[in-house]
């Protein structure tokens, strides 16, 4: 059995296309750790402060009661869950753009 | 015959792969040496002086300079940050500077993947990659970049971003430049000039 062209021509489509996959692996892969939260901001009076109209909702971390089961003395409340951001939103934290509904701002939220 | 054959294959297979390898190499190299595979539609960022009468501002840190075109004025921003932004009637942005010192867990090879988590997870209710590049000069480093479209999850307003984390000799940053999606398309040569004459340190 003789080695015959097309199975060069397979192999030469293999390597293209390996090729190319590496070449195009960049910077859109491998999502990063997920940040810890923090944010810590000192809002300037002498500067501008954006639309009221950009902070009209709340929309973050809503915490409902649960209903409490049926017993003579009802439970403590469980401890409330852990919150993804700690700054309240619509206008509630460091007033920057992002807390109101603006462009976000570039920091890592840690 | 049929072993001479079979011998011929190999070899040609063999010269094949070397200058596949080859081919690869290159271009790799090329592509390094030029700033980076900019992805398809990402816009030439390259880095220059502002022009004269921008003001600038300057982190408090020190680790980088923004400047940005005097019909945008400074804004509230995050203590450690600058923000600079024309607002429109009502108070709506037009147009939305911001440099930032680098906080996460960002780096340069993963910087879009990372920036378009975070929107979603923080102030977006949706993001979208556009385009995005890596190995791109700014003035005193080098940055990896993204521009991205997401809609916020207060009030529902479309943004358009490049986002851009850039490392200097001592520290890195990042710089943001958004607008308003509806007028993107007008505000971008403004601000990609203003990522352009963006400095680190």
């Amino acid at each position: 059995m003789s080695f015959t062209f097309p199975r060069s021509a397979a192999g030469l489509a293999l390597l293209t296309a390996l090729a190319a996959g590496c070449g195009t692996a960049a910077a859109a892969h491998s999502p990063a750790a997920a940040p810890a939260m923090h944010h810590s901001a000192t809002p300037d009076p002498a500067l501008p402060s954006p639309s009221p109209a950009m902070t009209p909702h709340h929309h973050h971390h809503h915490h409902h009661a649960h209903p409490a089961a049926v017993a003579p003395a009802p439970p403590p409340p469980p401890p409330a869950a852990p919150t993804m951001n700690p700054i309240p939103q619509g206008n509630g934290g460091d007033q920057d753009a992002d807390n109101n509904g603006g462009p976000s701002d570039g920091d890592g939220s840690i | 015959m049929s072993t001479l054959s079979s011998h011929r294959g190999r070899l040609l297979l063999a010269a094949i792969l070397a200058a596949v390898a080859v081919a690869v190499a290159v271009t790799a190299t090329a592509a390094a040496l030029a700033g980076g595979p900019a992805r398809p539609g990402f816009p030439a960022l390259r880095p220059a002086v502002a022009p004269a009468g921008w003001p600038r501002a300057t982190l408090p840190g020190g680790a980088a300079v923004l400047a940005f075109p005097p019909t945008l004025q400074r804004v509230i921003s995050d203590a450690d940050a600058v923000s600079a932004a024309r607002l429109g009637p009502g108070g709506s942005y037009q147009l939305y500077l911001n440099a930032t010192p680098r906080q996460g867990a960002e780096n340069l090879a993963h910087w879009a993947a990372f920036r378009l988590r975070l929107l979603r997870s923080d102030d977006a209710a949706s993001a979208r990659l556009l385009t995005a590049a890596g190995g791109i000069r700014f003035r005193g480093g080098t940055g990896s970049c993204v521009i991205d479209s997401y809609i916020t999850r207060i009030g529902g307003h479309h943004f358009t971003e490049i986002a851009c984390l850039v490392r200097g000799r001592t520290s890195a940053s990042v710089i943001v430049a958004a607008a308003p999606t509806a007028r993107w398309a007008l505000a971008r040569p403004l601000l990609l000039r203003a990522v352009a004459a963006y400095q680190v340190r």
